[in-house]
């Protein structure tokens, strides 16, 4: 198979942000993730939970509420401004100032017509949602207090608005108080500290749930205005509620870390007497719980721990199948690093700033899992700030480590890197003009053209070269699609052009033609990754099920071995893996092998062996090693998996053989997050 | 008088080459005899009932008068360090004069500058103080600086400082019981299946500074454990 030398990086300083607040669609699937940083997220709950587009963060946007209606996003922070996302080129579309101070709390209601935000000065304001923009429609009543929290009623005519101490059911109509129902402060040395409603939930039957900072979930009888029930559920803050859609399961979320469900269910047999029970405790998160969100299946949770957890239902879904399973994306669905091949480079990509790094040298040979003297340490060789507030949206680097590209929602900037006795980095300062939004950014192997994915998934071609960066062409394609584009990839001898965007269509272009080549079969799951093979130009595809396609540019159809794969089907094992393959790269000195890597393993696929068999091993690299050499042939198949190294963020092949390994070890981001709460355990 | 004074004298005398218990023995046995009890006289036990009392006057008078020192020492004391922070009168003078000046200097100059700009009438008195604050600590240059105008958001991002200190301190404030994610993640290791160390121990590049410091105790301690051998 191989031996090779591997360049172990560790000194990627990925650090995720903490989840704030999400918020799911269930008619179209999707969860939209809102981070500290200001970025959105949006995953894809029919796909494998694909996270299909990230929306860039900003500086001082410090989103607090998410909020979907229909099939816009609207976002709300402590800046004070109401923000609409275009989802369709992954930027805000605009923003309107609230002018109330910072906004915590943002809602919109069951017909989809008024948006009501909740502000720090003590005021509810009502936005009316039309065609393209929203518009204030007027003021509630004005409290002391800021409103934390707040939740329309069903029918659209009341608003129950958690603040401090309290909670206020308005009239929608007239802007009146109707009823204040008083919260409780928490029991013995906190008698003096204010009792923050962190969350509130508004049912049809006018009962109203509230977790406050006390560590209580209260439920409320909304028309008489009295106490029904209190759970004390922990000595910390219950920072979030979630209501299920057929209102009859209500979660919780703590800073704990554990998230609570009541149901709505009788204690007899019959239905007659029913009442809220505290059912089940789910503990999978280190600290606090700030997101939550209640499919009809399962139990979105997010918090500063940074990691997204599903967790079906156990009563919705089947027991022991793939959809029963727990799932934690902790790590990005996309590459964050750039390599320069030939050079030895490496890009890291951050939402503020880039860094360059040149990858250190040993000496000396070994036998595997040895490890060599290190001669020369790699140093870090550029880190360059972005100008502006918005967070870099993607990078580039070319194959000779001479030009560097990124962009952010606003701007793409470009830079030339010369390598003399320093170091010298100087801005190209004329772009063309056609570089604006651009999501993605790749450049053509012989580092001459840079291109740029830009709206309704069009390709913009620039030549780069000494004196300037010149417009060439804009590719375009004929579906019609306006979704963006999230894969871009060259081929090595700069014929052709392949590009992904999340409508899962692939399509190709000729480079030499300037125009589309064609456009591969869709498939019904997002490409997670694709490639095209130096040797045979022939395109790989890994999808977000898992399944992995080979498709011929030159004969436009799929090749024979993707056939095979097809008809012999791929081993359950590497179906249920739950992170995405993000990276696929080709070994020059064999072309038979495909190197793809997820987050928990690298897999060298060779195409001249066999499938394995449906009841094969599929990690047999451990079997294969006791075996002697004679009768590995017999055993050995064609996906040869390395768990060694973990958690990976990019495995990459350099000119001269060696494999870099980027890790960024889980507990190394756990030991920079905020403070965890003190949980006095037996025994310790 | 007589007989006390030979009491104790013959005692001394039995005392001097007899054996401890022996001794107490000899004195009990003392004691028993069927002597008569001593004699005080009145003048005696008066002259030593008013020496005690004169002695306990003379203590109590002497501990206040200690006090009295004692306090106004510390008066003195306070004084003196009061005298100290303050400058010295000439000096003070002289930098009234010359705040008051550099004041009206950067007045002035905010007018000027402030006529021909346009603003909205909420964002002028902001921008006016700030300005002035700036000018009063830079240097004077006469000519050479430029004005920029301060950025809108004053006003709206200490709103949201203010808001984002609000959340800080109810999850992150005092009260809040929180501790360490070292403490959190040692306490994992030591709970879990495969039982280790605490995670500054397990991992190396952890709690470099308290390793450091263990290392230099460390030193230190040989150091004086090789010094009594040499």
């Amino acid at each position: 198979m191989g031996e090779f030398k591997v360049h172990r990086v560790r000194f990627f300083d990925y650090m995720p942000s903490a989840i704030r607040t999400m918020a799911f669609n269930s008619q179209t699937e999707r969860l939209a993730v809102a981070r500290a940083d200001g970025a959105v997220e949006i995953f894809n709950f029919n796909d494998n939970f694909f996270q299909e587009k990230v929306i860039p963060g900003q500086d001082g946007r410090a989103t607090e509420a998410l909020c979907w209606v229909g099939h816009r996003l609207f976002s709300a922070g402590l800046n004070g401004e109401i923000t609409e996302y275009d989802l369709e080129n992954l930027r805000p579309q605009y923003t309107v100032d609230a002018y109330g101070g910072p906004i915590w709390t943002i809602s919109s209601n069951s017909q989809g017509t008024q948006l009501a935000v909740g502000c720090e000065d003590g005021t509810v304001k009502i936005f009316a949602i039309l065609e393209e923009r929203i518009q204030f429609q007027r003021n509630l009543n004005r409290h002391k207090g800021r409103i934390i929290s707040l939740c329309w009623h069903p029918s659209s005519a009341q608003i129950a608005a958690g603040m401090t101490d309290m909670i206020t059911i308005f009239d929608a109509e007239t802007g009146h108080a109707t009823r204040r129902l008083l919260v409780d402060r928490a029991m013995g040395a906190s008698k003096n500290k204010e009792v923050v409603v962190w969350s509130v939930g508004y049912l049809s039957d006018h009962t109203i749930i509230s977790g406050d900072s006390a560590g209580k979930v209260q439920i409320w009888n909304g028309l008489t205005g009295t106490l029904v029930r209190t759970y004390l559920v922990t000595k910390w803050d219950v920072l979030v509620l979630s209501v299920s859609k057929d209102e009859s399961s209500v979660i919780a979320g703590t800073s704990e870390g554990t998230v609570i469900q009541f149901q709505f269910i009788s204690s007899t047999v019959d239905q007659h007497d029913k009442e809220w029970v505290r059912t089940r405790t789910f503990r999978n998160h280190s600290h606090d719980v700030s997101a939550l969100a209640h499919t009809d299946t399962a139990v979105v949770s997010g918090g500063m721990d940074t990691q997204l957890v599903v967790r079906p239902l156990l009563d919705k879904v089947e027991k022991n199948t793939q959809e029963s399973a727990l799932r934690k994306i902790a790590f990005p669905h996309r590459s964050l690093v750039g390599c320069a091949k030939k050079a030895g480079l490496l890009l890291f990509q951050f939402p503020d700033h880039l860094e360059l790094w040149k990858l250190g040298e040993s000496e000396g040979h070994g036998k595997p899992g040895d490890r060599l003297p290190v001669k020369r340490k790699p140093e870090k060789l550029i880190e360059l700030k972005r100008k502006g507030e918005d967070h870099i949206c993607c990078s580039a680097l070319s194959a000779c480590g001479g030009w560097l590209a990124y962009s952010t929602v606003s701007s793409v900037r470009l830079y030339r890197i010369q390598y003399n006795n320093t170091i010298s980095i100087n801005k190209v300062s004329k772009l063309p003009k056609e570089l604006r939004s651009v999501h993605q950014l790749c450049f053509s192997s012989d580092s001459s053209k840079l291109f740029a994915s830009s709206c309704q998934s069009s390709v913009i071609v620039v030549a780069v070269s000494q004196q300037e960066c010149r417009y060439l062409h804009t590719l375009k394609h004929k579906t019609g699609s306006r979704q963006p584009v999230h894969l871009l990839c060259a081929s090595d001898d700069g014929k052709w052009l392949a590009t992904a965007n999340t409508d899962c269509e692939i399509h190709i272009y000729n480079l030499h033609k300037m125009k589309l080549h064609c456009m591969v079969p869709v498939y019904n799951s997002c490409p997670t990754t694709i490639a095209i093979h130096p040797v045979t130009n022939n395109l790989i595809s890994v999808h977000a099920d898992q399944q992995i396609f080979e498709f011929s540019l030159v004969q436009k159809e799929y090749t024979q071995w993707s056939r095979r794969l097809q008809t012999q089907g791929l081993l359950s094992l590497w179906l249920e893996r739950d992170t995405p393959i993000t990276h696929i790269t080709f070994n020059p000195k064999n072309p038979d092998h495909i190197i793809l890597h997820d987050t928990y393993m690298f897999c060298i696929i060779d195409q001249s062996l066999p499938f394995p068999e449906l009841n094969a091993v599929l990690w047999n690299q451990m079997i294969l090693k006791s075996l002697p050499v004679s009768q590995r042939i017999g055993q050995s198949h064609a996906f040869k998996i390395c768990k060694s190294f973990q958690h990976l963020m990019c495995v990459s092949l350099l000119e001269d053989l060696s494999l870099v390994v980027v890790e960024r070890p889980l507990l190394d981001i756990m030991s920079q997050l905020p403070a965890p709460v003190r949980q006095k355990k037996f025994a310790t | 008088m007589a007989k006390k004074q030979r009491g104790k004298a013959s005692s001394s005398s039995k005392t001097a080459g007899i054996e401890k218990p022996a001794e107490s023995f000899t004195l009990s046995l003392e004691s028993s005899d069927d002597e008569a009890p001593e004699e005080v006289t009145f003048e005696d036990s008066k002259a030593a009932a008013l020496r005690s009392m004169k002695q306990a006057l003379d203590t109590a008078r002497r501990e206040k008068q200690l006090l009295k020192e004692k306090r106004r020492k510390r008066q003195e004391l306070f004084q003196e360090q009061k005298k100290r922070r303050l400058l010295s009168a000439d000096v003070l003078e002289e930098i009234d004069s010359a705040s008051s000046k550099k004041q009206k200097q950067s007045e002035d100059e905010g007018e000027q500058e402030e006529k021909p700009e346009k603003e909205e009438g909420d964002g002028k008195k902001k921008k006016k103080k700030k300005r002035s604050g700036k000018l009063a600590n830079a240097r004077n240059l006469k000519g050479k600086y430029t004005v920029t105008t301060v950025k809108e958001r004053t006003l709206a991002s200490f709103q949201q400082q203010v808001a984002e200190e609000f959340i800080r301190s109810r999850l992150y404030g005092p009260g809040t019981c929180r501790t360490t994610n070292n403490e959190m993640l040692s306490l994992q290791n030591k709970k879990g299946w495969n039982k280790s160390a605490a995670v500054q121990f397990v991992k190396k590049d952890w709690a470099s500074k308290e390793k450091a410091k263990a290392e230099k105790l460390k030193k230190r301690w040989l150091h004086k454990q090789q010094l009594p051998s040499c």
